[in-house]
């Protein structure tokens, strides 16, 4: 999580010794994330690409309903877990995957591309990772 | 009784130095949930920004023997667990004596408002919502359970 701007200097422009105190603190728990995310990534990435397996097997038509239940978990804990990490885009994809795996009717076309594309874009964020280029 | 503060392995120990940190009161948090992730991550919130003590649990089973033998000021519950789940979970915490008088926030995914409600009749003290945010954690918990900052 980008927390760069949270401290804000007082209306004169000045930073108190509190504010500098705070700051230290954002850093120092902004470091521990971003070393957690590093040590998360794989599962993170394994998740991903069972989203990405399920997503494929959905435009085949052959989603069978054991990897269709573990994609929904799946995408359940990615949105669970992305925005801590600095991700809320990919917390609100891995929301919208989450609906549409457990839809309990057949998906249309239309519904199948939204699905791969916006797991197309979660992947590229996870591997570009919170702290990556925008 | 492990009362050994949560460190993160290949970090440096977390102290609450920080002047933040002196505003809470210091509590025992019991953090109960499967993915790891969630658990350090909470956990590394609320020891660095508020100095709190957490103790933590991988599963419903776990946590519920974890808050009878160490008696935690909250319990901060996962919804979602397999086997035994949140809300289970919460039943068996609630219809323990040693456990029943400890407040419990569900942490919680999901957003829909039957399961709220649901939670809410269940007995839970709040519901929170991830994605969580670090920085914020400790003061959503403290505003959940009114428990005064800079006491």
């Amino acid at each position: 999580m980008n927390n760069r701007d949270r401290v804000s200097p007082d209306d004169n422009g000045h930073r108190t010794e509190a504010q500098n105190e705070a700051q230290s603190q954002e850093q120092k728990l902004q470091t521990m994330i971003s070393a957690l995310w590093e040590r998360s990534r794989h599962t993170v990435v394994e998740r991903a690409a069972l989203l990405r397996t399920a997503g494929d097997l959905l435009g085949d038509n052959s989603l069978d309903q054991a990897t269709q239940q573990r994609a929904v978990d799946s995408a359940h804990k990615l949105a669970g877990v992305l925005g801590t990490f600095g991700l809320p885009r990919g917390t609100d994809l891995a929301r919208e995957a989450e609906v549409l795996f457990g839809q309990s009717t057949p998906l249309g076309r239309d519904e199948i591309e939204r699905l791969q594309l916006l797991l197309a874009e979660l992947t590229r964020l996870i591997d570009r990772g919170p702290l990556g280029p925008a | 009784m492990d009362r050994t503060k949560y460190h993160w392995d290949g970090m440096e120990p977390v102290l609450p130095v920080f002047s933040t940190a002196l505003i809470f009161m210091t509590h025992r948090i019991l953090i109960i949930d499967d993915e790891d992730d969630i658990r350090q991550v909470a956990a590394m919130s609320l020891e660095t920004v508020a100095g709190w003590d957490v103790l933590l649990a991988g599963s419903g089973k776990q946590g519920i023997e974890r808050a009878s033998s160490e008696q935690p000021d909250a319990i901060l519950l996962d919804v979602m667990m397999p086997e035994m789940d949140g809300p289970t979970t919460l039943l068996k915490l609630k219809a323990n004596g040693s456990t029943s008088h400890i407040p419990v926030l569900l942490l919680t995914a999901k957003v829909h408002g039957p399961d709220q409600r649901k939670f809410a009749e269940m007995g839970v003290a709040a519901i929170l919502f991830k994605p969580f945010d670090p920085l914020t954690l400790a003061r959503q918990i403290s505003a959940a359970l009114g428990w005064k900052e800079g006491g």
